[in-house]
């Protein structure tokens, strides 16, 4: 897929196939009515300044600063960061699985034009997860409950479901097994009517995650939330897992928030990326301007610290100092203490998201038309 | 898993031969000579003389052994000197009593310290946890025998509202219920303590596991996640301690039934004590102790069924 | 905004986690990691320093420090019964049976007239020798078999000990206690015997467990290397990393032990009359229990006194020595 040589970068070739897929699947569905018109309404997924805090005792981590982003239909959005930007905790907080300890300080989700923040557990659950939205996780080996057969474990999700969406419905327990049966075989589980009645630590985990995609996607499904979905699989499994991904969210039109700490797999995948640090956006565009024109120092030196061949035999950049503390962020931009290209404003002030070109936005206060090659680090 | 079965079923029978050896010694090491402490103030030199010769008291060591593993092996554990009455039928006799009481208690702990349990877990803030956590206190405060005195004292003396003695009139079950709840009481209330804090334990953790996450991502309802999908995995460690407790309530029915003088195994080995009665003493707790090695060898055979896990070990 | 009542423990994004945990933790070297110094390693520096860390330990929990403060009283009643203890325990005053709580007689009197509240001075005494002498006794021989089972792993005299183990273990507690005594008569040394017999297996199998562990550690392999006896490997090495389980065990066995003891002389097989035990004082009160309730209550109540001191004394042991509870 890489070529040698090559230095990471965006692959747009994929990026438009999706939505050539996607175009054609949400024409398939709400047939010839102009569906541009309709979708450009509003957009899927419109996140505004969230802020939200975890409690420890008396120490309060703030997990996410103002976050603001948008999605589209049909698109998939990478989030990217290293461990403890917030990144988790914002797949979280939109389908509202938060622990108790977190607060949500300011903010609104809108959901198709509806403030999940708003709706009760009772609404939650009946409208929203499992199927507009669902949510994957990153250790499909603990995802299962050890001790019921899949079959129990799906069916009773599409039951439940069943409920919610037609109240009084009587469907026998048969329709229900073959709906999981099917689900199943569109992960391209193997004789999935034999392997339904196992119990989950009969698979291995690259088949544990395929079952967790054919519980979470469904032709009504919206946006999927994919927490490192394939970070705990083998590198094989993984790249076979996002195929998946892709190919039933183009199939059934659904979003993906794909949250990764691997740039590699979103550089492959996603239309956009955000790249996020200590709970705050530092940048967010289409997956090529900012795989090759990174706008913000952090981004460039992630891009930067990969090991590719070109660097062969050269060091390793690591970017100086360790990841701030939620609870005691420095003052103003939060990456000021370890960047190179630090002035006595980035010290003072939060940085706020700049407009760099269409679409491509970077929280920087240095001027943020310099490409990539202003930012090299030493 | 069958292998395992296997070995453990079979390290039972050397087990069950030193059991005997040791049964049987301890009347061999006795002080003083054992026909006259049987027969106590009745001995005779013409008793004592009669006596020996028929539990072979006069052969030496290895040959008592063998008439005695002989014996056992034919079904035949001795007569009592007493009451001249068949050890065995005594047992047989005896023991429904205290399987019943073993039963009842330990159902109603499990039963009621699980779903106390498991409440405890759900609504950590409600009374309910509190309560958990006191009934927790007193069972490991107040051991089985003081609770049943205690029990007495307030249900039977202070506040007479159940009957204090014995079992009940056979047939009627509204009676025998009557003499039931005081005992069972006594002896489950440790076990309800012990178990509502175990399950309290376990639950909690499994709410915290990622499937318990993924079925809230999936919108399941909080009761069948609670009542299904947790405490499935809760009761685990659960139910192999009270596999476990079958052995510990034994010794437990001991008091229970001197206390309530409900006839049992309990109260026949401690009387037969009391009356230097030996056959009925080895007998008795040959037969306690085989139940409790049997109980032991369920409890970890039946391990495998709750868990599919080791199932396919 | 109505939340899901327990979502409050879910876990926490390890992101937080880390940020929350000690990133150095010079206690986490748990005991088993140690490797002593071996040529110049004493046992009594080891013992010293470890017990000064755990009663550090134990203490800042506040339920251990409540245990340990019951259990000093409970010392103190022991040792010192003649001088705190207002009446002769076997004094009896016949003209003043079964009176009620009084100011002289602060928990009443029984049915011969002897001062309750003496009675249950003395009463600790025997409970907390009983306690002490059967659990050093148990537990010494149990660790020691169990170490020397476990250090020679798979052979003939493993399997001897285990079944040994097993034997004793088969039987119901009470019930082989029960009948030692019987055989023995009952006496407090009796009892005490019977007691230890009943429980060393439990301490040999906790023993035997850590063994297997311990003594694949390269300290143990250098010092079989350099020649070391087996007795004295035991005895330096292998004894002093497998303690942390044997001595939380400690603290609930001597709860325990005061209970049988209790339920032995109950049942007129332990300690014998006139000496004041717990459980010969439930023995009379059963007796008159329609006539005197104080006579169970108070030696109830001493027992429940004794198990919660243990209990909480060993629930704070049991936090200490575990070294992930610790630094919180």
């Amino acid at each position: 897929m890489i070529k040698e040589n090559e230095p990471l970068k965006a692959h747009p070739s994929s990026g438009q196939k999706i939505k050539e897929k996607v175009k054609a699947a949400l024409k398939k569905k709400h047939g010839d009515e102009t569906d541009e018109d309709e979708n450009a309404n509003g957009s899927l997924l419109e996140v505004s300044n969230l802020t939200l805090d975890y409690h420890l005792g008396k120490r309060k981590m703030r997990a996410l600063d103002r976050v603001s982003f948008s999605m589209e239909r049909g698109e998939i959005l990478g989030v990217a960061g290293e461990s403890g930007c917030g990144k988790s905790t914002l797949g979280l907080a939109i389908i509202k699985l938060l622990p108790e300890i977190a607060k949500i300080r300011r903010g609104e989700v809108l959901f198709e034009g509806r403030d999940l923040l708003k709706l009760s557990e009772e609404e939650m659950n009946r409208q929203i997860r499992g199927q507009k939205i669902s949510m994957i996780f990153q250790n499909p080996q603990h995802a299962l409950n050890p001790v019921f057969t899949i079959e129990k474990q799906m069916t009773d999700i599409l039951k439940v479901q069943e409920r919610y969406k037609n109240p009084g419905s009587l469907k026998s327990g048969d329709f229900f097994r073959d709906q999981a049966i099917e689900r199943l075989r569109s992960t391209g589980i193997a004789d999935p009517t034999a392997r339904i009645s196992n119990y989950p630590f009969e698979f291995s985990g690259g088949m544990k995650q395929r079952v967790m995609i054919g519980m979470a996607l469904s032709s009504g499904t919206s946006l999927l939330l994919a927490d490192e979905a394939t970070t705990a699989l083998d590198v094989t499994i993984e790249a076979q897992i996002n195929r998946l991904i892709c190919s039933l969210a183009a199939e059934y039109g659904t979003s993906v928030l794909y949250v990764s700490h691997n740039l590699g797999i979103l550089s492959e995948i996603a239309d956009r990326i955000i790249i996020m640090y200590a709970g705050r956006i530092f940048e967010i565009g289409t997956t090529a301007d900012v795989f090759d024109t990174p706008s913000h120092p952090y981004s460039a030196a992630l891009l930067e610290s990969l090991p590719s061949r070109q660097a062969r035999g050269k060091r390793l950049l690591s970017i100086p100092g360790i990841v701030p503390s939620l609870d005691k962020l420095p003052t103003g931009c939060s990456f000021h203490p370890r960047c190179q290209f630090a002035e006595e404003i980035c010290r003072r002030e939060v940085p706020k998201l700049k407009f760099v070109s269409d679409g491509h936005l970077s929280a920087c206060f240095l001027d943020v038309k310099r490409g990539r090659q202003r930012w090299k680090w030493i | 898993m069958l292998k395992y079965t296997i070995k453990r079923i079979l390290w039972v029978f050397p087990t069950i031969i030193g059991v005997l050896i040791i049964l049987f010694s301890l009347t061999y090491l006795m002080p003083g000579d054992p026909a006259s402490a049987m027969l106590g103030p009745r001995a005779t030199p013409e008793l004592v003389a009669a006596l020996n010769e028929r539990l072979h008291l006069n052969e030496n060591m290895p040959v008592r052994l063998g008439y005695y593993l002989v014996g056992i092996a034919k079904g035949d554990l001795g007569t009592s000197v007493w009451s001249g009455h068949g050890v065995g039928s005594l047992i047989a006799e005896a023991l429904p009593h205290t399987v019943l009481l073993a039963v009842v208690s330990l159902g109603g702990a499990a039963f009621i310290g699980i779903f106390l349990g498991a409440f405890g877990a759900i609504r950590q803030n409600s009374p309910i946890s509190g309560v958990v956590t006191f009934v927790s206190l007193i069972g490991v405060a107040i051991p089985d025998f003081v609770a049943a005195l205690l029990l007495m004292l307030l249900f039977c003396v202070q506040f007479p509202l159940f009957p204090a003695l014995g079992a009940g009139a056979d047939g009627d079950i509204v009676d025998i219920v009557m003499h039931l709840i005081l005992p069972a009481t006594a002896l489950g209330i440790g076990w309800v303590g012990y178990l509502s804090r175990l399950t309290r334990e376990s639950m909690i953790d499994v709410l915290e596991s990622d499937y318990i996450r993924t079925a809230r991502a999936f919108a399941i309802p909080r009761d069948a996640i609670a009542y299904v999908y947790a405490l499935k995995n809760a009761i685990i460690p659960t139910i192999t301690v009270i596999g476990l407790g079958v052995g510990k309530l034994l010794g437990g029915a001991v008091f229970v039934e001197i206390i309530f003088s409900r006839p049992g195994l309990g109260k026949l080995i401690v009387d037969a004590v009391y009356a230097r009665d030996f056959p009925v003493v080895q007998g008795g707790i040959l037969v306690a102790t085989l139940l409790f090695v049997f109980a032991n060898l369920l409890a970890d055979i039946s391990y495998g069924f709750v868990n599919p896990q080791i199932q396919y070990d | 905004m109505q939340r899901s009542r327990w979502a409050k423990r879910q876990v926490v994004s390890s992101a937080v986690l880390k940020q929350r945990s000690n990133p150095v933790n010079s206690d986490a070297t748990s005991h088993s990691n140690k490797s002593p110094d071996i040529s110049g390693m004493r046992l009594k520096p080891l013992w010293g320093d470890r017990i000064k860390i755990t009663l550090r330990s134990v203490v800042k929990i506040k339920g251990g420090l409540m245990g340990a403060v019951f259990i000093s009283i409970m010392l103190l009643c022991a040792i010192c019964a003649q001088w705190i203890s207002p009446f002769d325990p076997n004094a009896q005053e016949i003209m003043q049976r079964f009176k009620g709580p009084s100011f002289t007689h602060w928990m009443g009197t029984d049915y011969l007239g002897r001062d309750i509240f003496s009675r249950i001075i003395y009463g600790c005494r025997i409970a907390v020798m009983v306690a002490f002498g059967a659990v050093s006794i148990s537990s010494i021989l149990g660790v020691f078999l169990g170490v020397i089972s476990g250090y020679n792993e798979g052979k003939k005299l493993d399997y001897f000990i285990i079944w040994l183990f097993d034997i004793v273990r088969s039987f119901p507690q009470i019930i082989l206690a029960l009948a030692i005594v019987a055989v023995l008569g009952p006496s407090l040394v009796n009892v005490v015997v019977a007691l230890a017999v009943t429980a060393f297996p439990f301490y040999g199998r906790i023993a035997r467990a850590q063994t297997l562990s311990v003594k694949e550690a390269d300290y143990v392999k250098a010092a079989e290397a350099m020649g070391q006896k087996p007795l004295t490997i035991i005895l330096r090495h292998i004894t002093p990393n497998i303690m942390t389980p044997v001595i939380v065990c400690l603290g609930m066995d001597m709860a325990t032990m005061i209970i049988w003891e209790s339920g032995l002389s109950f049942l007129g097989l332990g300690v014998r009359p006139p000496t004041a035990s717990w459980g010969i004082m439930l023995r009379n009160g059963y007796k008159y229990i329609q006539v005197s309730p104080w006579m169970i209550l108070w030696p109830a109540l001493a027992i429940s006194f004794a198990m919660i001191a243990f209990s909480l004394f060993s629930e704070g042991l049991r936090g200490a020595l575990d070294p992930k509870e610790r630094d919180r």
